[in-house]
Order: C-alpha cells, then sequence, then structure tokens
C-alpha cells in the first residue's frame, strides 16, 4: 500500500463524515432558502428570492440584526478588555496558580444552559441575588426591554472572559523578564512597561481572539435563548433566535433557512475581513 | 339509521380484547387542575366495561405551547407512542390537516355529535369530516370583587371605560397602594394572543377577514391596541402584567388584591374553596366592550379528545374518546375537577347547578363567546403576531407601526400557504 | 515573600468572587424552598438536600445524564478516532488538495449551527433517527472533527520526523511506526482534543433541542432548559439539576486542566 493509498484511507471517514454533515447541509440551507418549504402541510414549492426580498424589508430581521451587532459588539469589546486585565493581574502568580485556573476556567467551562439558569436566577425581581444586594429593589432585569439585552451581555461577557484571560494569560507567560527590566533601565514602568513592551506583544494573539470572539457571538443562540427566548418584545432576539423561531415555532423551513443563510454570509465575511487584517498585520510586524 | 349501524358495526368488529393480549391504550393530557381529578376514576370505569384493556394516562407538561411542540415532533415522527390524546381547540384543524389524527365521522352519529355546543364543534369539523370530539369548554369573562363594586355602589362593567373609572374610583376610596385594578395576561404566549383578540372583537375588529387577510378594520384595531397599552401606562393596570400567564394573575385575584381579573372559567371554583381569602366575593360578568364593539366578546377555548392516525386499535381508542365525551363523564368532571362541560344541557342539569350556581350564567357566556380563526396555520398566525403584539403591551412599538409589521408578516406567511 | 503570598492570595479572592454566580447556585441547590422566594438573608437557616431528591426521583435529569453521558463519550472516541487519521494523513502524507481540505476544515469551524440545523433536521427525520442517540453522535462528532483534526495535525507535526525515519530504517511500515511511535507521542494532544470534543458534546444544546423528542434521547442541558414546573418555576430543583449537569465540565477543569489548557492553546496559537 503506498503512501498515497494510505492518505486517502485515512482521510475518507472524516471527510466522509464531514461532507455528509457539515458541507451537504450547508449546501442544502441554500437550495431550501429559495423555497417555500413547511413539511407539516406538505408545502414544497419554488420560492426563489422571495424570502430575502421579505427579510430586506422586515422590521424583525432588521431588529434582530442591530440586537445582533450590538451584543457582538459590546460583548466582545468587555470580554477582551476584562480577559486581558485578569491575564495581566494573573501575571505575578506564582502560588495556587492551578486553583486560580480553575476557579478562572469553570465560568467557561460550564453549559451554556446552565449558565442561562443561573443567571435567570441572578436575576430575578424578588428571589434574586443581584436585586439583594442592590438593597432589595425589585428591578425586573429580565422584563425591561431596556435592561434585558444589557443583562445578557452582563451574562455572555461573564462567560466568555475566561477563555481570552487564558490565551493572553499564555502569552504574558512567554514575554521574557528580561526585556522589562531592560525597559526599567531606561525608565519605562508602569504604565509606559505596558504601552511599548506588554502590548505589541499581546496585540497579536488579542486579534486572533477578537476573530474567535466575534464569530462565537455572532452565532452564539444557547444563552439567549434560554435566558429571555429573545423577549421581552424582542429587545434579545438576535438573528440566530429570529431564525429558530421560524424554523421550530411557525414551521417555515424556507424562510428560516433563508436567515441562517444570512447569518452564514455575515460569519463568513467578517471571518474573511478578520483573516486579511490578520495576515497584513503579521506582515508588518 | 345507516349511521347506528355503522356504529354497531363498527363498535362490534373493532378490536375486543383477545384473551390473553392485553390491550393497552395510552392517553395523552394535561393535568388536570381543580379540587378533585376525575381521570384516573372515569379510565377505570372505563376498563371495567372494556375488559382486557388497560388505559395508561401520561401527563403532559404545563405550558400549551411545549404540549404543542411535543405532539408535533412525536406525530411528525411517524410512530407517536400514544392513542388518544387531548388537544388544545386552536390545534384541530391544524392536526386534521397534517393527517395526524383520524376521522371520526364514521363512528360518531349526528345525535351525539349535536350535544355539543356548536362553537365548541366547528373547529373540530374540517371538510365536512369529524376529527376530534369536544371534552370540556372555556371562555373568557371578567371577575370582579362583589364586595368592592357593592361597597361603592357599581354594578359590573358593561364598557371598559366605565371600568377604568370604576377602578379609579374604588383605588382612591380603599386608599390601599397594594391593590391592583385589573389584572390579564399580556405575556407573549398564546394566552397574551387570546387577551389581545378579546381587545380586538370588543372594538369590532376582527383579525381576519373572510378572505384570511389580516386586520380588515386596522383603526378599530389600533384602538384596541393603544386602549391595552393604555392600561399599563395610566397605571389601571400593573406593568408585571406583560409578563403574566393565568396563574400570575389568578393568584394575586385570589388573595384578594385586585378588583378585576379576566379569566378562565376554571379559577371560579379555586376562589371557592374554603380556604380562599375572596370566597364569596367574586362574581363573572361578560367582558365590557370598547366604543366600537359589543359586550360579551370573550373567546372560546377548552380541550378536545382526539385518535392519533396511527394507533393500532382505532375502535377502541374511539370508544374512550367517546366515553370521555359522553353526558356522565362531563357530568363527572364538572363536579370533580375546575372545568365546565361542553354540552349545553349539563348547564341547565338541576344536581349540577345546586352544586355550582354559576353554571347558568356561565351557558349565556360560553354561546356568546368567540372561537379563535379556525384555520390549520392559526398557530402559525399566533406565533407570527406575538411578538408584534408583545411590543406594543412593553411599549416598544406604536400600535401602528405594530400592525403594519404584523400584516407584511402575516402576507409574508400566507404566500407560502396559499399561493 | 509575604507580599507575593498576600498578592497572590488576593487574586485568588478575585477570582473566587468572579466564580460567586456558580457558588450562588449550589447554596440556592441547598435552600430550604420556603426561603427562595423572597430572598431575606444571604446564608439559609438550615442546609436541605430536598431538591436533590426531587431532581433524582421526579425529574428526567438522571435518564437525561445517562444519555449525555454516552452521547458525549461515543462522539468523542468518533471525532477523535477519525480526526487522528485525518491528522496524520494531512500532517505527514501525501495529499493531493491538502492545501484546499486544510482551507476547508477551517472555514467549516466557522459554520453556524443556525444554518446547518434545518437540512440536519430534515435529514434525520428522513433517516428516522429523530430521538435517537445516533444522531447527535453523528451531529457532534461532525461539529468537533474540523477543530480536532487541527489540533492534533498540529500535534503530530510537532513530532520530530526523524523518529519515524528511524522506524522505517528499522524495518516498520508506515502502519507500525504510527502505532509504535506516533501513537504513544500524539496521546496527550489526543487527550487534550478529546477532552474538548467531550466538553462541546457535554454543553451542546440547538441540536439536542431540535433532534430530542422524549426522554429517549434527551441530553442534560435540553432536560435543564424544559425542567418542569407546574405553576411556578422550581428554582431550588433547577439549582440542583444544574449543579449536577455541571459535575464533568467541572471534573475536567480541575482534574484535567493541564490538557484543557493545552488544548485551547493549540487552537488558538497556531496560526
Amino acid at each position: 500500500m503506498t503512501d498515497r493509498h494510505l492518505s486517502w484511507l485515512f482521510l475518507a471517514p472524516a471527510l466522509l463524515v464531514l461532507g455528509g454533515l457539515t458541507v451537504y447541509p450547508a449546501l442544502w440551507v441554500l437550495w431550501l432558502s429559495l423555497q417555500y418549504r413547511i413539511p407539516v402541510f406538505s408545502i414544497a414549492r419554488w420560492a426563489g428570492l422571495e424570502h430575502y426580498a421579505f427579510l430586506a424589508v422586515d422590521t424583525r430581521f432588521w431588529n434582530a440584526a442591530g440586537v445582533t451587532a450590538v451584543f457582538t459588539v459590546v460583548s466582545v469589546a468587555l470580554e477582551c478588555g476584562l480577559g486581558l486585565g485578569v491575564a495581566l493581574a494573573l501575571r505575578g502568580q506564582r502560588h495556587w496558580r492551578r486553583v486560580a485556573l480553575a476557579l478562572l476556567l469553570l465560568a467557561w467551562a460550564l453549559p451554556s444552559v446552565v449558565t442561562a439558569k443561573m443567571f435567570e436566577w441572578l436575576y430575578h425581581p424578588s428571589g434574586g441575588l443581584v436585586n439583594f444586594l442592590l438593597g432589595g429593589r425589585a428591578i425586573n432585569w429580565l422584563g425591561d426591554p431596556a435592561l434585558a439585552l444589557p443583562a445578557l451581555i452582563v451574562a455572555d461577557v461573564w462567560r466568555t472572559t475566561p477563555f481570552v484571560a487564558l490565551l493572553c494569560y499564555a502569552r504574558l507567560l512567554t514575554i521574557p523578564p528580561e526585556l522589562y527590566e531592560a525597559g526599567q533601565v531606561d525608565g519605562a514602568a508602569g504604565w509606559q512597561a505596558f504601552a511599548r513592551i506588554t502590548w505589541p506583544l499581546v496585540r497579536p494573539i488579542l486579534l486572533v481572539v477578537l476573530l474567535f470572539r466575534t464569530l462565537d457571538a455572532l452565532r452564539a443562540f444557547d444563552l439567549m435563548f434560554v435566558l429571555t427566548g429573545g423577549g421581552p418584545a424582542g429587545s434579545t432576539e438576535t438573528l440566530t433566535v429570529y431564525a429558530y423561531r421560524a424554523l421550530f415555532q411557525t414551521l417555515q423551513v424556507g424562510f428560516g433557512a433563508a436567515i441562517g443563510v444570512v447569518v452564514f454570509a455575515l460569519v463568513m465575511l467578517v471571518a474573511v475581513g478578520y483573516l486579511r487584517l490578520i495576515n497584513r498585520e503579521s506582515r508588518t510586524a | 339509521m345507516p349511521a347506528l349501524l355503522l356504529t354497531l358495526i363498527a363498535g362490534g368488529c373493532g378490536e375486543r380484547a383477545t384473551p390473553g393480549a392485553p390491550v393497552t391504550l395510552v392517553f395523552k393530557h394535561a393535568k388536570i387542575l381543580g379540587p378533585a381529578d376525575p381521570v384516573p376514576g372515569l379510565l377505570r370505569r372505563f376498563e371495567a366495561l372494556h375488559p382486557g384493556v388497560r388505559v395508561r394516562s401520561e401527563a403532559l407538561t404545563w405550558s400549551s405551547d411545549e404540549q404543542h411542540q411535543f405532539y408535533a415532533i412525536n406525530l411528525e415522527g411517524g410512530s407517536p407512542p400514544f392513542d388518544v390524546m387531548m388537544l388544545d381547540v386552536i390545534w384541530v384543524p391544524e392536526f386534521a390537516r397534517a393527517g395526524w389524527i383520524l376521522d371520526l365521522t364514521a363512528f360518531v352519529p349526528a345525535a351525539e355529535r349535536a350535544a355539543h355546543f356548536p362553537s365548541a364543534l366547528e373547529p373540530a369539523v374540517q371538510e365536512g369530516k369529524l376529527w376530534a370530539l369536544p371534552w370540556f369548554m372555556n371562555v373568557g369573562l371578567l371577575y370582579y370583587r362583589t364586595d368592592l363594586l357593592a361597597k361603592y355602589g357599581f354594578a359590573p362593567p358593561e364598557a371598559y371605560d366605565e371600568l377604568v373609572r370604576q377602578v379609579r374610583r374604588i383605588r382612591a376610596g380603599e386608599g390601599d397602594p397594594r391593590l391592583d385594578g385589573f389584572l390579564w395576561q399580556g405575556k407573549q404566549y398564546e394566552g397574551g394572543m387570546v387577551n389581545v383578540l378579546e381587545a380586538l372583537w370588543a372594538n369590532g375588529a376582527r383579525l381576519l377577514d373572510d378572505a384570511g387577510r389580516p386586520f380588515p378594520e386596522p383603526a378599530r384595531a389600533r384602538e384596541s391596541l393603544a386602549f391595552l397599552r393604555g392600561l399599563i401606562e395610566s397605571g389601571v393596570s400593573p406593568g408585571w402584567v406583560t409578563a403574566a400567564d393565568e396563574e400570575l394573575t389568578r393568584r394575586p385575584f385570589g388573595d384578594g388584591r385586585a378588583i378585576f381579573l379576566r379569566g378562565w372559567p376554571y379559577a371560579l371554583d379555586l376562589f371557592e374553596l374554603p380556604a380562599s381569602p375572596v370566597r364569596g366575593k367574586v362574581g363573572v360578568a361578560p367582558l365590557p366592550r370598547l366604543p366600537h364593539g359589543e359586550v360579551g366578546a370573550g373567546s372560546t377555548g377548552g380541550a378536545h379528545l382526539a385518535v392519533s392516525a396511527r394507533t393500532r386499535h382505532q375502535a377502541l381508542a374511539v370508544e374512550l374518546v367517546r366515553f370521555l365525551t359522553s353526558d356522565a363523564a362531563q357530568r363527572a368532571m364538572t363536579e370533580g375537577a375546575a372545568l365546565r362541560p361542553s354540552r349545553p344541557s349539563l348547564y341547565r342539569d338541576a344536581a349540577l347547578v345546586a352544586r355550582d350556581p354559576s353554571l347558568p350564567a356561565l351557558l349565556g357566556l360560553m354561546q356568546r363567546g368567540r372561537p379563535r380563526p379556525i384555520t390549520p396555520y392559526y398557530l402559525m398566525l399566533s406565533t407570527t403576531l406575538q411578538p408584534e403584539f408583545s411590543a406594543v403591551l412593553v411599549g416598544r412599538k406604536s400600535p401602528e407601526r405594530a400592525i403594519r409589521d404584523a400584516t407584511a408578516q402575516v402576507d409574508h406567511l400566507l404566500r407560502a400557504i396559499a399561493p | 515573600m509575604r507580599a507575593g503570598r498576600l498578592r497572590d492570595g488576593l487574586v485568588l479572592l478575585g477570582l473566587a468572587l468572579y466564580a460567586a454566580p456558580f457558588f450562588w447556585q449550589a447554596l440556592t441547590s441547598l435552600r430550604p424552598d420556603a426561603e427562595l422566594l423572597p430572598l431575606a438573608q444571604l446564608w439559609p437557616s438550615r442546609l436541605t438536600l430536598a431538591h436533590y431528591d426531587v431532581v433524582f426521583r421526579l425529574s428526567l435529569m438522571p435518564r437525561a445524564l445517562v444519555n449525555s453521558l454516552g452521547i458525549a463519550l461515543l462522539s468523542t472516541l468518533l471525532a477523535v478516532g477519525l480526526g487522528a487519521l485525518a491528522a496524520y494523513a494531512l500532517a505527514r502524507l501525501p495529499v493531493c488538495g491538502r492545501g484546499l481540505i486544510l482551507l476547508g476544515m477551517i472555514a467549516a469551524t466557522a459554520f453556524p449551527q443556525i444554518a446547518t440545523v434545518s437540512p440536519l433536521y430534515l435529514m434525520m427525520r428522513a433517516f428516522g433517527l429523530r430521538d435517537t442517540w445516533l444522531a447527535l453522535i453523528l451531529a457532534n462528532a461532525s461539529f468537533a472533527l474540523p477543530l480536532v483534526i487541527w489540533l492534533l495535525a498540529g500535534f503530530i507535526r510537532e513530532i520530530p520526523l526523524a523518529l519515524e525515519e528511524a522506524a522505517a530504517v528499522d524495518g516498520a511500515g508506515r502502519p507500525a511506526a504510527l502505532r509504535w511511535v506516533v501513537l504513544p507521542l500524539v496521546a496527550p494532544g489526543m487527550a487534550s482534543a478529546g477532552l474538548l470534543a467531550f466538553l462541546f458534546s457535554w454543553n451542546e444544546f440547538l441540536f439536542a433541542y431540535s433532534f430530542t423528542a422524549s426522554e429517549a434521547s434527551r441530553t442534560v442541558p435540553v432536560a435543564l432548559a424544559l425542567f418542569p414546573g407546574v405553576f411556578e418555576v422550581p428554582w431550588g430543583d433547577i439549582a440542583a439539576a444544574s449543579l449536577l449537569a455541571s459535575l464533568p465540565p467541572i471534573l475536567i477543569v480541575v482534574a484535567f486542566q493541564r490538557y484543557l489548557v493545552r488544548g485551547l492553546l493549540a487552537g488558538a496559537l497556531r496560526e
């Protein structure tokens, strides 16, 4: 058996699974989005670009797009800032490092449904810890359209900051202390040490993390679905939640597929844009 | 005569349990509220009448939306693990169209059909065939505190602005900050949809016209929505009604902390329990009207019993359905549970009225009640419209914009359904 | 020295506060029903195991735990098994279109689940796999595969080629070299990849919610999301169920931290 044969033998099973369960559905969803498809009533008809034409003028779609955008930008900004801060705090840690990392990574490792239920209870108007700590005011965090999205973002930032923190922390550990000592000789300390030494070395990894986190935030579903269901009144309804409701609540598979394709395209666009940016960065670095 | 013969034959050559081969029917239903659950007793009686047959009852989740999801997933998949099911009346046309339930036309004689409320039977008859039998009936009505209204010399309000005036007067007089005015269900779910529909009907507006097009009277619909939002803004209704379902509103009223409540008849039994703080102080009235509509435009509701199309024991399952919806069974349900029968004759039955004097009044309300749009696509419509209505209730959208957006969404939906 | 300990202790305290929401949920699971609503004091007057009792006896969680465990283990085995082979091929063997395949892998990690869930649902329905373990095993494995392959290919490339060449000199063919030289060295990497795949499968919600219909295949996240409550939400019971749902993740974070961290770093830092 030649190496070439062996390579195909080894690759085939994985490619088969991926092809059948990832690539094929990706193409199929495109096809579905061009149809009126309601399996329960055996409706299957060509629709062309009807769904997309409707989405272009659908206020609920644009609301969802706005919520998705705000959620993504704010959440990613906060978790990157906070993550870097945590990493800087952790950097000098010598004792109890494993315990520290365990406490940090716990938030990231928990199932998103657990996190959702946890925060739902924390935000409870009368039984929740948040209102208790605020002096017993019965603020309805998840029921007020103005407060629900910030509350959701806080929950998401809590859940994802550890990932950013870990990666920045690992990079910080690789920075040789001699650099700082040399910098101190030049009179640079504290903020300047950060700006001139730490930041340029951490920036590349932060950009990669930014990419991952942005893509994840655009695709996020579990947390908002279980925590608020997209409510109240659509104030936390992201594109993913809208797509899910169209698919499994109103049973419009064609229409739901169209929204899914939009999310798909958005994610791919952002990914390509980011990769270009990272490439440019690494070339100029 | 032929129908009767057919029934006898169908009942006769159906599956009689052969000795040594016990038949188990699975009956899925939601938890029955009330002082005593009569269903187990009824099932045992059925088993006694049909030796060799066991009926296993399985409970559904509490939420109507989740029940529907459960049914949809199981029925769509092919072989559902149940034979007889309790369906919300609004699902019957949908399940019939999807081919999930059995055609009962041949099994049920016309006289038996006619014994139920016409408005309960209407959704169960699609394309001239009978798909389910009504089990119990509901209608939306207004609960009010007889003691508070009597104290200020008020009669139950016939118009909503009268209701608002009464609330203001009573609250000013009582001076109790914890006394709420008018409680209703504004959460984003089917119950919220019902409340909005009743407000539309109260103002003479419909959801769909005869051709199935949405909002044929947009100005009146706008007024209704603005009225509901106004209730919250003016404080007549507390802000939390926008997240409240039936139980979340029944409890405060049952604890004596509200003057008016829009609810279903089951709550009355719970208000009249011995330990209830409002025992003897609750009255029932038709829902008030708005300027362009009529009094008593309550939504009818309730549950039907249907047989799964894939059941392996057709005749027995139909027998169970007919047994549970029979006069005797519904009588037992009315006595034991907080449910109201779907047979008008029982509302005038002397023994039942003696136990529950509100029955004759309820009969009138049921007969004036209106069903939600009877179409297989009702649930799709409802889930599409709920977010729009909810946005108005929490103040995120104006009624004009909500109706405009809702119309666009429904048009898009209809394009898929009816080209 | 003392200052270092003090500082480290403060950081540790800070992180403990960060994880406070979880500890609060743990406390809630032991708080008696009467003291849940409204919240009157931070520490309950007594601790109770009643919620855990309800969860074990009356809820679907025990069955869901079994489902989740089985599905996560099997999908991890599938993903790591197929992934290791594919990674070796991509890292060491001549593959025509390697660049394209690798690009495809990276792209596949960005696919949104919400887009592929509807075709997958129709597929599972067509094959009669709705409400079965197999549906979720396949879906989870396919979603984890790209990352697993990416990770393992990197780990394999780290192994000096000289080792395999030495084995070849000793007369061992490719498969033997794979088994005796590469496998032992990449085993820690496989553990890392496997842990990530397991964690993903355990936590996965969207596919599980859409493909499962009953306790036959319902996983823990779905059981938790659909936790039954007749009138009021049973917060104490939900907290207890949440704690049970968190056991494997906690175990991984505490006991297998090294592998987990290595997997996370390798995935991101490998550019």
